[in-house]
């Protein structure tokens, strides 16, 4: 398969602070495929997502490291790389009040597919009925006030669809919600992978919500990957410390498992001041003095796993 | 049998909405008949979607909010007899932690001010002894002390919840209601505050109604749980007894809803679709527009609470719900009855 996405070491700095907010950082991701993006706030998960969509905030630049789409050879120039659409946590504040949801998706279906008048209305009522939106024809006169939060993101979801994207971001895009509607958007967004073969970026602090969706995942903390394999090695098998703590903190819902999650000690440190060597050994139990010393390279635990940790726990 | 710290009988809070300048004003139970006792030292859990009138309920008890029909009663005095000096002693012994710790936390005060607040306004230190209980308040939800002269925006989100924890245990209150109290915070943050508030209920003389629609949470904070939808009480009993045999196909729904982190459960069909309905509930089950497993009894008669060893479910067809639940067969197979 050939890669829609290739991200090497990535850098993405606030230059006036002269803070690291991204420090290095390589994945990839085949069309298709679905990168699960797991982590703490703060770890510079949905940075990674701005720099990737290019839309870093102001003052926030990218200071070094590649990323590279798989380009269209039959078209040049920016129309060669492939579309891209994104997703966010709070789809209510991301939707313009003053505007009904009608002109919202109408406009991004001229944007994208240059569809005008009667043409855009249809398209936007077929788009709002898949995502699960009924009386589409009197919703597209709706605003977003009128609208539940679940509503909301399948609306979000309807408009990223408008640019036909060979490629999904999706930040957070449950945490907001109650878990019935957390459930029905998961699935609507396995539904239309399959249905469309765009590739997904996941972003979410809930490993469950990663299991769910994601091929492959990848570990964040402070900036760096700490780890990546496919999703089943990651949480049967997990190898770096914080990706094993990180699953021993998801609280279960089985009845018979009576264990309290078990919290991870301290907290992610502040991007001004982490801590010398690996990031997480001051919360690390197996940290010994190498830890302190120098960020471990990544090293193979699996054919496709990699975990960047002196003392990877055993499988 | 010792009286119970709070007991609720029959609340009911009706919100009344136009929908057009001439419209006729429409009413909707936020609050639906829910009766309750709470003993001292007992956690209950209310769990439901957004609109099923959780928040609604946890302000009822406290008194923020007067209810339409219905009376609460804590320690034995009914809200409606209360003087002011009464909801003044009533305010000291019980509190409120919400959701967003930044929007509850004054942004103009310190920490310390803020968490020495109430024993000031209420007289129960002088300020130098008040200094020193919001130290040591401080320290045990997992702060340092120093932190006492540092303003809310300087801290993260996980250590605003800390101190808004603080804030609310430091009168020592018998009652607590924490609204949505983890909601916010990311899953590893969450871990350390379900600790810290099983910590603090075992050295405290302490009951809570933990308010969430996390599933996952709630389970290992509370002794007994309430589902509720659209203002009424579906469900309630031992947590154990409701999470290994759920009666009522809602809550069958939402712990089926709960995503797990088994890679092998993919391409699930949502347990239920929609949302709350509330202009579908003036006659029968409120929850049959979505549930699988409706007959027509379900649009003529309301189901009312009925007991089923440690719990009790407000479904008709409750016994057939008998077995465990599995993650992906959440319910028996569909069967019109006549």
């Amino acid at each position: 398969m050939s890669k829609l996405l290739t991200v090497r070491d990535l850098v993405v700095e606030v230059p006036s602070r002269r803070m690291k907010i991204i420090d290095g950082i390589s994945f990839s991701l085949e069309a298709g495929q679905t990168l699960g993006l797991v982590g703490e706030s703060g770890c510079g998960k949905s940075m990674t997502c701005y720099a990737v969509a290019n839309m870093l905030p102001r003052g926030i630049e990218r200071t070094g490291g590649s990323i590279e789409f798989e380009r269209d050879p039959s078209k040049s120039g920016r129309a060669a790389d492939p579309t891209i659409a994104m997703i966010f946590q709070d789809p209510t504040s991301s939707l313009n009040p003053v505007h009904t949801i009608g002109y919202y998706l109408e406009s991004a279906l001229y944007r994208n597919q240059g569809l005008k008048g009667n043409d855009a209305r249809l398209e936007a009522m077929r788009l709002l009925e898949r995502v699960g939106i009924d009386r589409a024809k009197s919703r597209l006169r709706a605003y977003p006030h009128q609208f539940s939060g679940g509503m909301n993101q399948r609306v979000m979801i309807a408009h990223a669809l408008a640019a036909k994207p060979q490629l999904l971001i999706a930040d957070e895009p449950t945490t907001a919600l109650d878990v019935t509607m957390q459930a029905q958007i998961l699935h609507l967004l396995e539904e239309l992978k399959a249905e469309t073969g765009m590739a997904l970026i996941i972003v979410s602090h809930d490993l469950g919500v990663i299991a769910r969706l994601a091929d492959h995942a990848a570990v964040m903390y402070c900036g760096k990957v700490v780890e990546t394999a496919p999703v089943a090695d990651l949480l049967q098998r997990p190898a770096h410390p914080y990706a094993r703590a990180l699953i021993d903190c998801m609280p279960s819902i089985d009845p018979a498992d009576l264990e309290p999650p078990v919290p991870i000690p301290g907290s992610v440190p502040l991007l001004d001041s982490l801590p010398k060597g690996c990031h997480f050994h001051p919360r690390c139990s197996r940290a010994t003095g190498e830890c302190t010393a120098l960020f471990p390279s990544p090293s193979a635990i699996g054919r496709v796993h990699e975990a960047s940790c002196y003392h990877p726990v055993a499988a | 049998m010792t009286a119970p710290l709070l007991r609720a009988r029959d609340l009911t809070k009706a919100y009344h909405h136009k929908t057009g300048v001439f419209a006729r004003p429409t009413s909707q139970l936020a609050a639906d008949s829910i009766s309750f006792d709470l003993m001292a030292r007992e956690r209950i859990g209310i769990v439901g979607e957004s609109g099923s009138g959780k928040s609604t309920l946890g302000r009822l008890l406290l008194g923020l909010t007067s209810p339409t029909r219905g009376t609460v009663c804590f320690e034995g005095v009914d809200h409606d007899d209360r003087s002011s000096q009464d909801w003044i002693a009533f305010r000291k012994r019980t509190s409120l932690v919400q959701q967003n710790p930044l929007a509850a936390l004054n942004p103009q005060m310190t920490i310390g001010e803020q968490v020495a607040e109430g024993l000031l306004v209420h007289r129960a230190a002088s300020k130098a002894a008040a200094q020193e209980r919001t130290a040591a308040m401080l320290e045990r939800v997992g702060l340092s002390s120093a932190m006492m002269t540092r303003f809310p925006h300087q801290m993260s989100g996980g250590q605003r919840q800390r101190v808004v924890i603080a804030r609310a245990l430091i009168l020592d209150p018998k009652l607590v209601v924490f609204d949505e109290a983890v909601s916010a915070l990311d899953v590893s943050v969450q871990a350390q505050v379900v600790a810290l508030l099983r910590s603090l209920w075992q050295e405290r003389d302490l009951a809570y109604v933990f308010i969430t629609h996390d599933l996952r949470i709630v389970r290992h904070l509370v002794d007994r749980i309430a589902v509720m939808y659209l203002g009424r009480v579906i469900e309630t009993g031992d947590i154990r007894a409701v999470y290994e045999q759920p009666r009522h196909p809602y809550t069958r729904a939402l712990l089926a809803s709960v995503p797990t982190i088994d890679p092998s459960i993919r391409n699930i069909e949502p347990p239920i679709k929609g949302e709350l309905d509330p202009d579908k509930v003036s006659q029968g089950c409120a929850f049959r527009s979505r549930c699988p497993f409706a007959i027509d009894r379900c649009t003529i008669e309301t189901p009312l609470l009925r007991a089923f060893g440690a719990q009790r479910a407000a479904c008709h067809r409750s016994e057939e719900f008998a077995g465990p639940m599995k993650p992906q067969a959440a319910a028996p197979p569909r069967k019109e009855l006549a």
